[in-house]
């Protein structure tokens, strides 16, 4: 019952803040936020299972499943649970959102009750998400969360919001119809070998060889276009290159608390949902397009990384680089090795963190500057030293600095991925893609050089003085939590690795 | 007993607890947080004396003490391993280190700073990491606090981050050597893909398994890709590593950061050169030394770049204006000098080198920083002279670390440098790269002599050339106490390895450090010079009478040299007031000046690079996002053509529904067979 009460928390926490005055509303909204992550932590502290909850003999953490309706024959359920790979996501959901909540405290300045309201209800939605065991259930939550963040971005936005709302919707949007098609393909060619829309059910039902022939199509092929479709769709929200563009206008254009859930938080449900659903209900269709997949990954790291050294707006360059990051996840998916896919589960958080605190520390300097331009500034150190001192930490963590989370997310995933036999020419797609890891050290260095250090200057007409003490506590707390992973990863890569080998086991690896 | 061992965490974390006190509360604590840093450092040092006299009775450990994270394909941990080596390196670690932080004092703290706790928390953090390295048991671990070494060279490079150009060094400085450390983290993962740990001792390490997986022995399988040859994947293991090695001890090609990197503070360049950062990469071939021997062709790359690097860049200090420019560039060439040692066999002459230039570089530096104090910041040798007289303490010092720079008997680096060629020179018979080491090796000796000689004389000798000279600063006890201390172990630390002086005189045992590196007192099997030259691939061969005359005839030989290049030194800069006499050199002066115009080529490639980006941005702005727009412009469109035909006239409409009707029962009736 604790994950309905925490979802139900969350949304009506987020009726509370929207019916309340704008003078408090993010007070409240923060008092309110931190009910959730005290509950996460205790599902963390509480949490006990073994395996994947997808996968034959994982058990489900804080199950509860009830019968709701049936479509077609099948039963659709309200089931939500945890394993060792969502409870990370579902903590680092809670805790990002009231450090978000905080940072907007100094740039949302219209209409507080309704951006907060729509911050904790996207929370809400993307709880469930994140617990969900049922198709439906899951994808109701899944295009619910679209909503509130077409309207952050639309209402709170800067000058391009509406073009970058409207992008951000209909692409992510359109992906989602595509990867409905693949997911029900599959459910029909299932048949009769699955009679609810239950995860767990379908998953092993297609490992138990359950896929039958559908409207004359062989049951291989059927396997091999819903894992297109699949991909397709989750890849746009993940994103994967060539589908990314969305993703730099949307950052550009979104506030900044915004900015750190996007790139936190809904980039890792592309990531989440190609882990449950293409790499652990059809691994060996994975297995078979390995090579392509891996490209795709190597691409988009070091294409990603490039992209952000060209760029001038502090903000593209870090949504740029979360593109490049996220090739890290996928490489780590597809080489189906217990540090790969565990690292890719564990980059997905350290990412959450690290970006969040990136995107968070730009907002402050944006804050007194009123502009992310690299040009515009130089020397921010000395008139803002513990928000550059932050910032400078906070990028040494993005560029892998070890004993910070980014470190050991890559380096499982580079470990994981090096030696894997599921992937051809491994060692080769590993070099490759590590390669980045001097791309970002390149740009990062050379943007904070530019506009951090030197003697101050500052082309638009604000005064700039220390931050205060909600902007930057915020940024101090992440840090905290980067450090503590990297020196500490097991706190989660211990469940992590629990749920992740099943997955790996499942793929037939020749030789 | 109380046992040593237990308290090698601390030696790593007291410096650590300075960085975080300095952090926090060093604005409010006397001198901003320095003796803090001071106090945790002499711990370190009383601590590491401590663990290195347990090592010397007999003692040694090497434990894992943290797992990091627990897989089932392999554990990636951290431990601590204290042989011989580590506790050699902890000693000179600490010692220097302690040493930097009182002369900070007179540095820093007299000289008015500001950031005061920023920049103890700096040497403290620093301190910390290169101790943590120095105790690392394993590859990981190593490579993640050599990756924290590069991090607080960036913080203390940087230091003066209001001025454009320590950021600006600080930047190139992180870069370049990450460039190397890139090789280094694919040579990590490869070592855990191949052997399944990447610890440095004991039965299952790294090393211990490559032994084992060569053929004749085979007896082990391990993982290669692709089916590589053993032999063949392990020196691309080695090589990778190597790069990692050669970015952060400043090799050629990557040495370019380390000249920059003098923008930082004096004495974090005494750190840096010394103890730290530099030091670190040849003490990562040092530690795994076990796994690069088995690969012949790795080591003879060693030696090829440690003797060309020590040439090149000796012939770059020689046209050096700023004092701490010659110093630089004699870095880098000294650690040449100790990758050239590797390369050749040579573990425990590169050890020897490591600890002697510790010592004289470390002291080098700070008497640059004293010369520094005196000139008010002005760095420019021809603006100084006759400071001989003015500054006795800091120049008979200054004088000691040059002579053993130089390489003159009977100074320190004279014994090390000495046993380098030594070494290179009886492994060199049919190895041509080795070979090539050695004579670019021995032909940087009088290169050294002449530039060491010409620092000294511009900036001691002869007249005053400035107001400044004539008048300088006088400096306290904490520049002249720690330049004291350096200064006598310049002159003595050659005494505990006199192998020429054992040879010749037949005495037996007083090669000290030969001994210790040999595990004589205690060590970690197989990890011992003895054993590094038996799994080796060279066989010494006497040149020229035996071994006694080989040793004699390369002794005079290098001496020689350096007393040629010392001599022109004196004939044209020790006059009363020198001229400048590189015009000489013609365009080769400009060459020279220019760093070989490598700098350029690193600029000029980092802008391509930026060209590459930005042609990727209007790709990527053009083409993929111009599709995805032109997907929506069509769609649109589309959107406004179809919406002419809502009208809003019913009768169309029901002209529509009946026709769509019509439409749809044919094709229902021819498709689905309605009729049949």
């Amino acid at each position: 019952m604790i994950l309905e009460a925490l979802i139900a928390f969350s949304f009506l926490s987020a009726l509370v803040v929207l019916l309340a005055p704008d003078a408090w509303a993010g007070r409240l909204a923060f008092g309110l936020s931190v009910v959730p992550f005290a509950g996460s932590l205790y599902l963390w502290s509480a949490f006990e299972a073994g395996g994947n909850a997808l996968t034959d003999g994982g058990t489900i953490a804080f199950k509860s499943r009830y019968e709701w309706l049936e479509v077609g024959g099948r039963s659709v359920s309200w089931f939500v649970g945890l394993d060792g790979i969502s409870l990370p996501l579902v903590v680092l959901t809670t805790f990002l959102v009231p450090l978000a909540i905080v940072s907007a405290w100094t740039p949302i300045d219209e209409r507080q009750s309704q951006f907060y309201g729509l911050m904790l209800f996207m929370e809400a939605n993307l709880l469930g998400v994140f617990t969900a065991l049922d198709f439906f259930l899951w994808f109701v939550f899944w295009e619910a969360v679209l909503v509130p963040m077409y309207f952050l971005i639309g209402v709170w936005g800067g000058p391009r919001r509406k073009y970058a709302a409207i992008k951000f919707f209909v692409y992510t949007n359109a992906a989602s119809l595509l990867m409905f098609i693949g997911f029900m393909s599959l459910v029909l060619a299932l048949g009769d070998s699955v009679s609810s829309f239950g995860l767990p059910e379908i998953t092993q039902a297609i490992a138990d060889g359950g896929l039958g022939e559908w409207f004359g199509i062989a049951p291989e092929t059927v396997a091999m276009g819903a894992f297109l479709a699949m991909f397709a769709g989750f890849a746009v929200k993940v994103p994967i290159v060539p589908v990314h563009t969305w993703l730099p206008d949307a950052h550009v254009e979104a506030p900044t608390p915004v900015s750190v859930l996007l790139a936190g938080v809904l980039l890792k449900m592309g990531t989440y949902a190609l882990l449950r659903y293409n790499f652990t209900m059809l691994p060996d269709q994975a297995s078979a397009l390995a090579v392509p997949i891996g490209i795709i990954a190597v691409v988009s790291v070091i294409y990603g990384a490039m992209l952000a050294l060209a760029q001038k707006d502090l903000k593209r360059i870090v949504a740029y680089s979360s593109v490049s990051s996220m090739g890290y996840v996928i490489l780590g998916l597809i080489v189906f090795t217990e540090y790969g896919v565990g690292g890719a589960t564990f980059q997905m958080v350290a990412h959450g963190l690290v970006s969040g605190l990136m995107f968070m520390a730009v907002g402050v300097v944006y804050n007194a500057t009123h502009t992310r331009m690299v040009g515009d500034m130089a020397g921010m150190a000395d008139r803002m030293p513990v928000t550059v001192g932050i910032l400078v930490a906070g990028a040494f963590g993005y560029m892998g600095l070890p004993l910070m989370a980014g470190f050991a997310g890559e380096f499982f995933v580079f470990v994981g991925s090096f030696g894997a036999e599921a992937l051809p020419y491994a060692p080769l797609f590993t070099a490759l893609a590590m390669f980045g890891i001097v791309i970002v050290a390149g740009y990062l260095l050379s943007a904070m050089q530019k506009t951090l250090f030197g003697p101050f200057r500052l082309e638009t007409d604000y005064e700039v003085g220390r931050a205060p003490v909600h902007d930057v506590a915020p940024l101090a707390v992440l840090l905290a939590a980067i450090i503590v992973l990297g020196v500490a990863p097991d706190l989660f890569f211990e469940m992590i690795r629990d749920a992740a080998l099943p997955v790996v086991e499942g793929v037939s690896v020749d030789g | 007993m109380v046992n040593a061992f237990a308290y090698v965490p601390a030696v790593v974390l007291l410096p650590f607890f300075s960085f975080l006190i300095a952090l926090g509360a060093g604005r409010y604590l006397p001198k901003g947080g320095a003796f803090g840093g001071i106090t945790a450092t002499a711990g370190s040092l009383l601590l590491s004396l401590w663990v290195a006299a347990a090592v010397a009775g007999g003692g040694e450990y090497n434990e894992t003490i943290y797992t990091w994270a627990g897989g089932e394909q392999f554990e990636l941990t951290f431990g601590l391993l204290i042989d011989p080596l580590s506790a050699l390196m902890l000693v000179i670690v600490s010692l220097v280190a302690v040493l930097v932080h009182v002369f900070s004092l007179g540095y820093m703290n007299d000289e008015g700073e500001t950031g005061l706790p920023r920049y103890y928390a700096g040497l403290g953090l620093f301190t910390a990491s290169m101790l943590g390295f120095v105790v690392a048991d394993n590859l990981l671990m190593a490579f993640m606090f050599f990756e924290l070494v590069g991090l607080c060279s960036y913080l203390l490079i940087g230091f003066h981050f209001r001025e454009p150009g320590p950021p600006s060094a600080a930047k190139k400085a992180f870069l370049v050597t990450r460039f190397g450390d890139y090789f280094f983290l694919v040579g990590v993962v490869a070592v855990f893909a191949t052997f399944g740990t990447a610890a440095f001792a004991g039965e299952g390490s790294f090393p211990a398994l490559a032994a084992a997986a060569l053929p004749p022995d085979g007896s082990v399988d391990v993982w290669t890709p692709g089916g590589l040859d053993v032999g063949t994947w392990f020196t691309v293991i080695g090589l990778l590593v190597l790069g990692g090695v050669i970015g952060k001890s400043a090799q050629f090609p990557l040495h370019t950061w380390l000249p920059d990197a003098m923008e930082g503070p004096t004495p974090v360049s005494a750190l840096i050169h010394a103890a730290t950062m530099v030091a670190a990469g040849v003490y990562l071939v040092a530690r795994m030394y076990g796994f690069y021997t088995l690969s012949p062709t790795a080591l003879a790359v060693i030696a090829f770049i440690g003797g060309f690097t020590a040439l090149f860049a000796a012939t770059m200090g020689v046209v050096k204006d700023e004092l701490k420019q010659v110093l630089a560039y004699s870095t880098i060439s000294q650690y040449g000098y100790m990758m050239l040692a590797l390369g050749a066999g040579g573990y425990v002459a590169a050890v020897f080198h490591l600890t002697t230039h510790a010592f004289f570089k470390a002291l080098l530096f700070l008497g640059a920083g004293s010369v520094i104090i005196a000139m008010h910041h002005n760095e420019d040798m021809w603006d100084m002279g006759g400071l001989k007289s003015r500054m006795p303490v800091t120049y008979y010092t200054f004088l000691a670390g040059s002579l053993a720079l130089a390489g003159i008997f009977p100074f320190a680096g004279f014994w090390s440098k000495d046993e380098i060629l030594y070494e290179a020179l009886v492994h060199a018979p049919g190895e041509p790269l080795l070979f090539g080491g050695y004579l670019m090796g021995l032909l940087a000796v009088p290169v050294t002599a002449f530039y060491t000689f010409r620092m000294v004389f511009l900036t001691f000798h002869g007249e005053p050339r400035t107001e400044t000279a004539r008048d300088p600063e006088p400096v306290r006890w904490n520049v002249k106490g720690p330049l004291t201390v350096l200064g006598s172990l310049a002159v003595v630390t050659g005494l505990i390895n006199m192998v020429p002086v054992k040879t010749v005189f037949e005495l037996k045992g007083i090669d000290y450090l030969h001994r210790w590196l040999n595990n004589e007192w205690g060590g970690i099997e197989g990890l011992s010079s003895h054993h590094y030259a038996d799994i080796g691939p060279y066989s010494s061969q006497p040149i020229v009478g035996g071994e006694v005359g080989t040793v004699l005839a390369g002794a005079a030989v290098s001496l020689g040299l350096a007393l040629a290049g010392l001599g022109l030194a004196w004939q044209l800069y020790g006059g009363a007031s020198p001229a400048e006499h590189t015009a000489k050199l013609g365009g080769i002066k400009d060459v020279l000046y220019n760093n070989y115009y490598l700098d350029e080529l690193q600029v000029w490639l980092a802008y391509r690079t930026e060209d590459v980006a930005g042609v990727a941005d209007v790709f990527d702005q053009g083409i993929i996002d111009g599709v995805v727009n032109g997907v929506s412009s069509v769609s649109l469109a589309g959107g406004g053509r179809i919406r002419l035909i809502q009208t809003g006239l019913v009768s169309q409409y029901a002209g529509m529904i009946t026709l769509g009707l019509i439409a749809l029962l044919v094709i229902l009736s021819v498709g689905g067979g309605w009729f049949l």
